[in-house]
């Protein structure tokens, strides 16, 4: 079993979790500070309702950039300045003693309050409570110029990227993403709306392509050949691959609905794809008692990963704008089909779990190394049980797959999004960080 | 060719005809300044959701009084000073009601003594009022062994189990007030108060119970039990979904599975109404929601006697009701929606439905300004917005809300509680509306409202159903005489099928005139 440590906070749920807690003999480690934190972001991601996944991956990607170059100012870690598009060295410290638990709380609570601000009352009652309280805990017996000098620095951090945050092309999403106009485009090979709810006739943020990525030098750097070519022919690739994930839908194991459901990430039912990635690196983190600097390493270039990850996904998607699955199984195959799964309100190709999995499992890959096992917890609370992999990539083609027995993608979207992943995790793997 | 999505949307609905005749848009004057209604629904976190409205008659004068949950103030009863015809007016009296951290009120005679009784819920403990006439009440939780716990209760409903002469109330119960930073999956239990005797038994936990706002016990398949339907707040619960149970007598509750047909929904249900509107037999469900809301039917209509599946199909998108953002205003993000309830505003024998609506308090991804809805039924089962044309179209922040005839026109008027502001009445001044009559049930102890009974009344070839329950809407809910529009005709005939399952026998009636009905009596032409 995984084991969780959250700080221990009055008023707070922590103690109740589902998972058991470890007492850490400092309370002021600055990683309780980062994984309770942590902790209420994913809630947040999931409770407020502009973050579907590109959104949410671009909060992740500033909020880890933020506390990454808040101690890389420090020394011994190469700051990302330069190296990402677009970020200017951060304010440099103020001479004299930091505490890390102050700064990173410092930085979290104005940077999750930036990057939040749109959550509801609960959310905001939330993060209100936890600056507070968290922030009273730490603050007992520390030099009061110490804290003060902490607490300045950090919120001078959470501004500077804010500030930067404000300049990609990301940050004013109105209506959850989804335009108030839209035209399809004509022929069969193309996006329908799938549901009846009447925000998602028209495409989840269709422009999403456009915003400035972080690590890939532009959004279209890992493009992808198109997807086979459209056709209602049986002998066709298109129709072959429709079938199959008919003919899967029809013969649904167990487990592969299991996997379906592990991987199905729904926004404002979970934390999302890109939540889910940050839950595993966050699991990781805390099982192997992995120090700050590193857990901030490979937060950011996991957060960085999955954002530049949508990017490269959406410029896909809109460049090809496919038909789903649904779509063209009722017109062409069985009018009275229906998916596993709910099926997302954007183009099919690729699948967007499967780039930003397979952006995720190259970064973590690539800091942990090739047969990483891991057990991932994420959903245990809403009562689904853990899975265990014997590395990232795995998990990754898990995640991919898991889209087919949903019946939301074909296999070419899947195979392809990961290879999309891949090439952005390469993007990610060059940025300087550590040592 | 580019097809604009916005124009398929138009295309799409099926039961929509554009031949239909255009319903009769009703008139709604505001009445709030003149009719003596200042309760304002106060508070903060704790009170963002309830914010209930009640009817009942306390005074035995066959017009309906008010209660109107106050959150952090008071609650408050007014009684209706209404004459008939007249402008609304209303008093306040002193009614053992005036508690603070009430969510909201449903009107029962739990000790069937012809005196209607009040639950409220409230943010801490639940109390039940004993009503001792001429609008007094006093606590009852120890005198009736109710265990009113210490939760967060906004919904509640309540049904008589078959042998029994005491009531089974259900309650809602929301997240864990105390927690602060982590409330999400912090849902407590609900609980279900079933009799002991004349008295309730020790509340049974429903487990599990996923953070209710509305709840309403309904017999969705005719089969002479009521279930219970739980609408729940998908912003809270973790591994949840809409849930609705088995509430057998002598039998412990069971969740209906998947296996009966019971699909997994998960939206931010605020508010249950129910009606047939097609004319079947079998209640449609109307779930209020964030964004688009639900209205569901019978996924198929059993055939020869057959058991219903509990499965249902989604028709607002089809029947134009999904109500998703403001129809007014320049403010086009989604709507949250509340409390909602079946009524025909405009008496043409289609039932409409009235949607309050209002921010959770400032959450930016939703509408600031987000008006009430009235939907009007068109004869082809579609609805069309007219809450603006009605005159009903407030932009405050609404919550609760109740639809009566409260100054007894036969004209449905409109109450509706606002948080943080006052409440609003609205009284129908519409004119050449069709006509109506208004029914109300009697019988003999237990259950002396027959709550459990179907109303159908028949015009023609077309029965309409409205079948009495105590629970649903958000927080509130009517308990008394019974509307129902019925367009041009001069007369109907009407009839009961009670609790019991005895059906009454088809009995005529003229327009425009107030019945009461009783088991093996023809119905008794009354003036209120």
């Amino acid at each position: 079993m995984l084991r969780r440590h959250f700080l221990a906070l009055a008023g707070t749920t922590a103690l109740a979790s589902t998972l058991p807690l470890r007492a850490f003999a400092a309370a002021t480690d600055p990683r309780d500070v980062l994984h309770t934190w942590y902790r209420l972001v994913l809630e947040l991601v999931r409770h407020t309702a502009t973050y579907s996944p590109p959104v949410a991956s671009r909060a992740f990607a500033y909020l880890a950039i933020a506390n990454y170059e808040a101690f890389a100012s420090g020394g011994g870690m190469q700051s990302l300045a330069g190296q990402v598009n677009g970020l200017t060295p951060v304010p440099a410290r103020e001479p004299g003693a930091y505490d890390d638990a102050l700064l990173l709380h410092a930085v979290m609570s104005d940077s999750v309050a930036t990057f939040f601000a749109n959550t509801g009352p609960t959310g905001q009652r939330a993060i209100g409570s936890m600056t507070e309280k968290l922030g009273a805990k730490l603050s007992a017996g520390v030099d009061p110029d110490v804290a003060a000098r902490s607490a300045a620095y950090g919120k001078a951090v959470a501004k500077h990227i804010e500030a930067w945050s404000l300049t990609d092309g990301g940050a004013d999403v109105q209506n959850m993403g989804f335009p108030m106009t839209w035209t399809l485009t004509e022929g069969p090979a193309h996006w329908v709306p799938t549901s009846k709810i009447v925000q998602q006739q028209a495409p989840l943020l269709p422009d999403w392509g456009k915003v400035r990525p972080f690590a890939m030098p532009a959004g279209d750097a890992c493009g992808l050949p198109p997807p086979p070519e459209y056709s209602e022919d049986p002998a066709s690739e298109f129709y072959l691959q429709a079938k199959e994930v008919y003919d899967t839908s029809k013969t649904l194991t167990d487990e592969q609905k299991a996997i379906a459901r592990f991987w199905s990430d729904d926004p404002m039912l979970s934390p999302t794809p890109p939540g889910h990635w940050e839950s595993i690196t966050l699991q990781v983190l805390q099982r192997d008692n992995i120090d700050l600097a590193q857990s901030l390493d490979a937060l950011v270039r996991v957060s960085i990963a999955v954002a530049d990850g949508f990017i490269a996904c959406w410029v896909t998607k809109f460049q090809y704008d496919l038909v789903r699955p649904v779509t063209y199984i009722k017109r062409v195959i069985d009018k009275s089909w229906e998916p596993l799964l709910i099926t997302p309100p954007f183009p099919e190709y690729p699948s967007g779990h499967s780039s930003q999995s397979g952006a995720a499992a190259g970064v973590l890959t690539a800091i942990f190394g090739e047969n990483f096992a891991f057990e991932d917890a994420t959903h245990i609370d809403d009562g689904i049980a853990a899975r265990s992999f014997p590395s990232f990539m795995a998990a990754a083609e898990e995640a991919a797959i898991s889209r087919l027995y949903g019946g939301i993608h074909f296999r070419a979207a899947i195979e392809r999004g990961l290879d999309q992943g891949l090439c952005v995790a390469g993007h990610v793997n060059a940025l300087k960080t550590l040592g | 060719m580019r097809i604009p999505a916005l124009m398929l949307l138009a295309a799409l609905p099926a039961t929509a005809r554009a031949d239909a005749p255009a319903p009769l848009v009703p008139s709604f004057a505001e009445e709030t300044a003149t009719a003596g209604i200042t309760s304002v629904y106060g508070g903060d976190w704790e009170y963002m959701v309830g914010g209930g409205a009640a009817t009942l008659d306390c005074n035995a004068d066959r017009r309906p009084d008010l209660i109107l949950a106050g959150g952090s103030n008071p609650a408050a009863l007014y009684v209706n000073d209404s004459t008939r015809g007249g402008a609304l007016a209303f008093h306040a009296v002193q009614s053992g009601l005036e508690q603070t951290a009430v969510l909201g009120a449903y009107a029962i005679d739990v000790d069937s003594d012809g005196i209607s009784d009040v639950v409220l819920l409230r943010s801490g403990e639940n109390v039940v009022m004993r009503g001792l006439g001429d609008c007094k009440f006093e606590r009852a939780n120890e005198a009736w062994g109710f265990d009113g716990g210490d939760a967060w209760s906004a919904a509640a409903a309540a049904t008589w189990e078959k042998g029994q002469s005491w009531p089974t109330i259900a309650i809602g119960n929301y997240i864990d007030r105390t927690q602060d930073m982590f409330p999400w999956g912090s849902c407590t239990d609900n609980w279900l108060h079933r009799s002991d005797g004349q008295k309730f038994a020790p509340p049974l936990a429903l487990k599990p119970s996923y953070c209710a706002l509305s709840m309403l016990f309904t017999d969705w398949n005719r089969s002479g039990t009521p279930s219970l339907r739980i609408a729940n707040d998908r912003e809270y619960y973790k591994g949840g979904t809409e849930q609705m149970w088995h509430v057998d007598p002598g039998q412990p509750p069971a969740l209906y599975t998947e296996k009966e047909g019971w699909k997994r929904l998960r939206i931010w249900g605020m508010g249950i109404a129910s009606y047939d509107l097609n004319f079947d037999g079998y209640p449609e469900y109307f779930i209020t929601s964030m964004a688009d809301n639900k209205l569901q039917s019978l996924a198929e209509v059993p055939k020869d006697g057959a058991a219903a599946k509990a499965s249902y199909a989604d028709q607002a998108f089809a029947r134009h009701a999904i109500a998703q953002r403001p129809y007014t205003g320049d403010d086009l993000r989604p709507s949250t929606a509340w409390h909602t309830q079946f009524e025909d505003v405009n008496n043409d024998g289609f039932t409409d439905l009235f949607i309050a609506k209002g921010n959770v308090d400032v959450m930016p991804d939703f509408a600031a300004h987000d008006p009430n809805n009235l939907l009007l039924q068109r004869a082809d089962g579609s609805f069309e917005e007219a809450g603006d044309r009605a005159g009903v179209a407030s932009g405050k922040t609404a919550r609760g809300a109740a639809l009566a005839d409260f100054n007894g026109d036969g004209l449905v008027d409109l109450v509706v509680v606002n948080r943080r502001e006052t409440a609003q009445i609205w009284r129908n001044t519409t004119t050449g509306s069709g006509n109506w009559l208004t029914l109300q049930l009697h019988q003999p102890a237990p259950n002396t409202d027959a709550i459990g009974s179907w109303i159908e009344v028949k015009v023609g070839d077309q029965v309409q159903r409205q079948e009495v329950t105590i629970g649903g809407g958000h927080a509130g809910g009517i308990l008394g005489p019974r509307h129902f529009g019925i367009g041009p005709a001069t007369k109907a005939e009407v009839r009961v099928i009670w609790p019991d399952g005895t059906a009454g026998d088809w009995a005529e009636v003229a327009a425009n005139g107030f019945f009461d009905l009783s088991p093996g009596q023809a119905p008794a032409a009354v003036t209120p």
